[in-house]
């Protein structure tokens, strides 16, 4: 499958993501005559263990993700980042968490926004907000190269694109900048043909600079 | 939601059983080797124990991983008169890596089988799948090379078919019927409730066997 590159909108010290930022994102792709096609949307939930005994939590993974995206929709993705693990299963895997009572859903965050065709690209830009909430979080946004599916090959093609991408947000002077840190995939047990496990796995490491991004605000202000 | 039920048989009678199941099904068997692994929540996690089951499809050239929850049986005055058990399943295929993550998630071995022989898929009212298998426990962790059946001389014989909560009464009628085809070979019954192997068996197969299936039971 195509591969893609997840963007995480970085809000400069001592400011935060709104509405105004996502709007002037979405004129941007606009401008370089993304053509709007359609919604999107990817759901990522965090699991918590339920515990007999609270002072046992340690011995249990607090980074338990589970993650439902739009291209797989018979699809659900788990991964542990501490370990380094990426599962791929059928949808029906939630309803056997659900069975198992051992993990329950804390907290849902939904991914959503409008998708764009920009030649052999095509591009999603999202708004992170938490599920029955309008709360935004943050800003996301796919880059994802049609042609290729190897991440080595495309690699100097998707650094050129984003180039040009963060060169025409940057005139708009907003007050942060789309960030692009890969995980490493291999430590994964996945190579460099790209799938939906690999995009499982940046959306788990775009959440962890989020929740950073978020903590920081919040301690710049305390 | 599945319909099960369970037999026993000797494994001198198994060829004359594939013959019976040839006819009846219509279909070619296919190998079974599932690797099953079945673990439990460990002492603190969750607030009442659970349960899951890890599949490998030993049988593929990749091995494939199935994960399966099995739920209560169904209750009530209704369930203890159908001989048939119907009980809660959900199954979901799994990538390589289920069984590092139940692991990291503080599930652990609980006990593990192979299981090895034949299925029959086909459809009689219903889809119904009939398995023929030895059990076998590993003697080391994981060892599927160095698998000793758990009952020497006997397997295990198990028809199942998936049900819903609106037409488990014809699911339970399909199983029902196919099963009486089987009776002079072994006796299905639900699961815990064996009645062990059947006197007519022995004659059963040797009719079976000397003319192929030809003869009407």
């Amino acid at each position: 499958m195509p591969l893609k590159w997840v963007l995480n909108w970085q809000p400069n010290a001592g400011s935060t993501v709104n509405s105004q930022i996502l709007n002037e994102v979405s004129q941007c792709v606009e401008s370089i005559n993304g053509v709007k096609e359609g919604r999107w949307k990817a759901t990522l939930t965090f699991y918590k263990p339920m515990l007999r005994d609270q002072a046992l939590a340690a011995d249990f993974p607090r980074d338990f993700l589970g993650i439902s995206l739009p291209e797989q929709p018979n699809k659900y993705y788990f991964i542990l980042r501490g370990h380094k693990i990426v599962l791929e299963a059928d949808s029906s895997i939630q309803l056997i968490m659900e069975k198992l009572q051992s993990y329950k859903s804390r907290v849902a965050l939904n991914f959503e926004g409008f998708q764009y065709q920009l030649g052999d690209f095509q591009l999603r830009v999202g708004k992170v907000v938490p599920t029955h909430s309008e709360n935004l979080r943050g800003i996301v946004m796919e880059v994802e190269y049609l042609p290729i599916s190897s991440l080595e090959k495309s690699r100097q093609i998707m650094d050129e694109f984003v180039d040009i991408w963060q060169d025409t947000v940057s005139k708009r002077s907003l007050p942060g900048h789309f960030l692009h840190i890969e995980p490493n995939f291999s430590d994964y047990g996945l190579a460099d043909h790209y799938t939906s496990q690999h995009t499982a796995v940046q959306y788990a490491h775009v959440m962890a600079q989020l929740i950073a991004s978020v903590q920081a605000g919040q301690a710049a202000r305390n | 939601m599945e319909c099960v039920v369970q037999g026993i048989i000797e494994t001198q009678y198994v060829e004359a059983l594939e013959i019976l199941l040839q006819g009846l099904c219509g279909v070619h068997r296919q190998r079974l080797g599932v690797h099953e692994i079945c673990l439990k929540s460990g002492p603190n996690l969750g607030f009442v124990a659970s349960e899951v089951r890890l599949l490998c499809d030993i049988e593929q050239a990749e091995p494939t991983w199935t994960v399966k929850h099995v739920g209560g049986a169904m209750r009530g005055a209704g369930a203890e008169q159908i001989s048939v058990l119907v009980r809660s399943m959900v199954e979901s295929k799994a990538s390589k890596n289920v069984l590092r993550l139940f692991y990291a998630l503080g599930y652990k071995l609980d006990y593990e089988l192979l299981r090895v022989g034949f299925t029959f898929h086909f459809h009689r009212g219903a889809p119904i799948t009939v398995t023929v298998s030895s059990v076998n426990k590993m003697l080391k962790l994981h060892a599927t090379d160095e698998a000793v059946p758990v009952t020497p001389g006997i397997q295990l014989v198990e028809v199942t078919a998936p049900a819903t909560s609106e037409n488990y009464n014809e699911v339970v009628a399909a199983v029902s019927s196919f099963c009486e085809y089987l009776a002079p070979l072994l006796h299905l019954s639900k699961p815990g409730a064996s009645t062990g192997v059947v006197p007519t068996a022995a004659a059963a197969a040797a009719s079976l066997m000397s003319d192929g299936g030809g003869t009407t039971l």
